[in-house]
């Protein structure tokens, strides 16, 4: 096992409030719900599971005695329940094999079918986004949704697509470090605002005015 | 390449800074010591952005030395030294740059990239030799690139296709990265960077491009029919900001899932600030005004 400090990203003897903070933000980070329709699923998946480990064990030992609320619920795999049965056996050997990585044997069988209802829409978006071909997965699954409105899996999966690209505008590195700081205008502002109240109290901030 | 994988300087600590800029030094004199002095006015950003990837992908050890420099006579700067993730990319850099100029001679026909071509084919030729298979996979994407763009490609994911699949061959250089999940993993990001690089650059070049007849994908993916450039511009943004930030987003989970601990502040900079900018930029979404610039 990897040292469960470094799987955190926390100094040796954090407090038992830093690993969970860490942990907290590390399982947002790396959910599966994050890293659904992306070829790199497993290894969020093995990421996750390190991480819970760590944070497991750290917790373990940290209260020997007891107070495992975290414990036991450390968060798995959420997502892939989805894969609902509808639809007919055709689609499910697709399903399959989409999920199993076997993304070019999957786009065989699609092409070579005939009949292209909701569902055939809704798979080509999925494997197209596995592809990358983000553009077009968007305007297939958009179709399925047209077509059968009422469908609750191609509906998350639209929603889905919305909320990555979202995700990545929303980021911390963008809000923590933008926006936030005065400017000029701000700044003047403050400072003539304060000389204002130190004159009325009788002294004075900036003495020139 | 174009130069649109920058840092975003303001929020740079300065030590990352003086590190990404030891980067920079480090491929352009990696680029003079084994191709000649010349060759290295063709040094780019991007395969600067390469260098810091990959040295902090295989864990290097590196060093930084105070060297001097003719182009800036008067002071010593840093430089990267003895890295074979810069060198690596200072390799790229001319392959990349004898491809992007063929390219150019091919569309128009200018003396001055044929001089710039006959300056660069012998190091590309000793390249070449170097990696044969790179090379080989590359041109390959190159002449399916050539292809779409004469057939008039209608799909932009089609169309860019080609060379974010180069750039996934440029990306995961094997004797570089150890193990099957860091290989795979830069692979995902390679292929979305070539996604998010031609499709930028292909927004970019609107305008020029239906001026000047050229092939762009937007102008085929959504039909242009001869209305207003800023209009159809308008049109489009919305769609291509979709494609151009869920890129984006692929490409820092799949940052995530690489074990980084050196540059980790540079490249974090780069892949969420400095590229997200650029994105934002170039689409014209950026509300004007309202940061660094105000002051």
């Amino acid at each position: 096992m990897k040292n469960p400090y470094e799987v955190l990203g926390i100094r040796e003897g954090a407090s038992e409030e830093e690993i969970k903070k860490a942990y907290r933000e590390l399982v947002k980070k790396y959910h599966p719900d994050q890293y659904r329709d992306n070829p790199l699923s497993k290894l969020a998946e093995e990421k996750l599971r390190e991480i819970n480990e760590a944070y497991d064990y750290l917790m373990k030992n940290i209260s020997s005695g007891g107070s495992g609320q975290y414990g036991g619920s450390s968060y798995g795999r959420g997502g892939n329940g989805g894969w609902s049965d509808s639809g007919s056996d055709f689609f499910r050997q697709v399903k399959s094999h989409i999920n199993s990585g076997n993304i070019r044997l999957a786009e065989d069988m699609l092409d070579s079918s005939r009949s292209r209802p909701a569902e055939w829409y809704y798979l080509k978006g999925l494997i197209f986004m596995r592809k990358g071909w983000y553009n077009e997965a968007y305007t297939h699954i958009q179709r399925a949704v047209n077509m059968d409105p009422a469908n609750y899996e191609y509906r998350s999966a639209l929603e889905r697509m919305n909320a990555s690209y979202n995700a990545y505008r929303a980021n911390p590195f963008n809000t923590r470090t933008y926006r936030s700081e005065p400017d000029l205008c701000t700044i003047c502002q403050c400072l003539w605002c304060s000389d204002c109240c130190c004159e009325c109290m009788g002294g004075d901030l900036i003495s020139c005015c | 390449m174009f130069g649109y994988v920058v840092p975003e300087k303001p929020e740079m600590k300065i030590k990352e800074y003086e590190l990404f800029r030891a980067y920079y030094c480090g491929v352009c004199r990696s680029i003079g010591r084994r191709c000649g002095q010349l060759k290295r006015l063709t040094l780019s950003y991007d395969t600067t952005f390469l260098a810091v990837l990959l040295s902090a992908a295989a864990g290097e050890k590196v060093q930084a030395l105070r060297k001097r420099c003719p182009l800036h006579p008067f002071e010593r700067r840093h430089v990267i030294s003895g890295s074979s993730a810069v060198d690596y990319a200072s390799d790229i850099n001319i392959i990349l740059a004898y491809y992007n100029l063929e390219d150019k001679k091919r569309d128009r026909d200018s003396a001055v990239s044929a001089a710039a071509l006959a300056m660069l084919k012998r190091s590309f030729g000793r390249l070449r030799k170097k990696y044969p298979d790179k090379c080989c996979l590359m041109e390959q994407r190159l002449g399916e690139l050539i292809r779409l763009e004469k057939q008039k490609c209608g799909s932009m994911d089609m169309a860019a296709e080609p060379f974010a699949r180069m750039m996934e061959e440029i990306t995961a250089y094997e004797p570089l990265c150890t193990g099957e999940e860091t290989r795979k993993v830069l692979r995902w990001l390679g292929y979305n960077l070539g996604k998010w690089i031609y499709l930028l650059d292909a927004f970019d070049d609107i305008e020029k491009d239906i001026k000047s007849g050229n092939y762009n994908p937007f102008v085929y993916q959504f039909g242009y029919n001869g209305q207003d450039v800023e209009e159809f511009r308008g049109q489009i943004r919305e769609k291509a900001a979709f494609t151009l930030f869920y890129t984006l987003n692929e490409i820092s989970r799949a940052f995530e899932l690489l074990d980084v601990k050196l540059n980790r502040g540079i490249l974090e900079n780069i892949i969420y600030i400095g590229m997200l900018r650029k994105t934002e930029n170039i689409l014209g979404i950026r509300r004007c005004g309202e940061v660094e610039e105000s002051v």
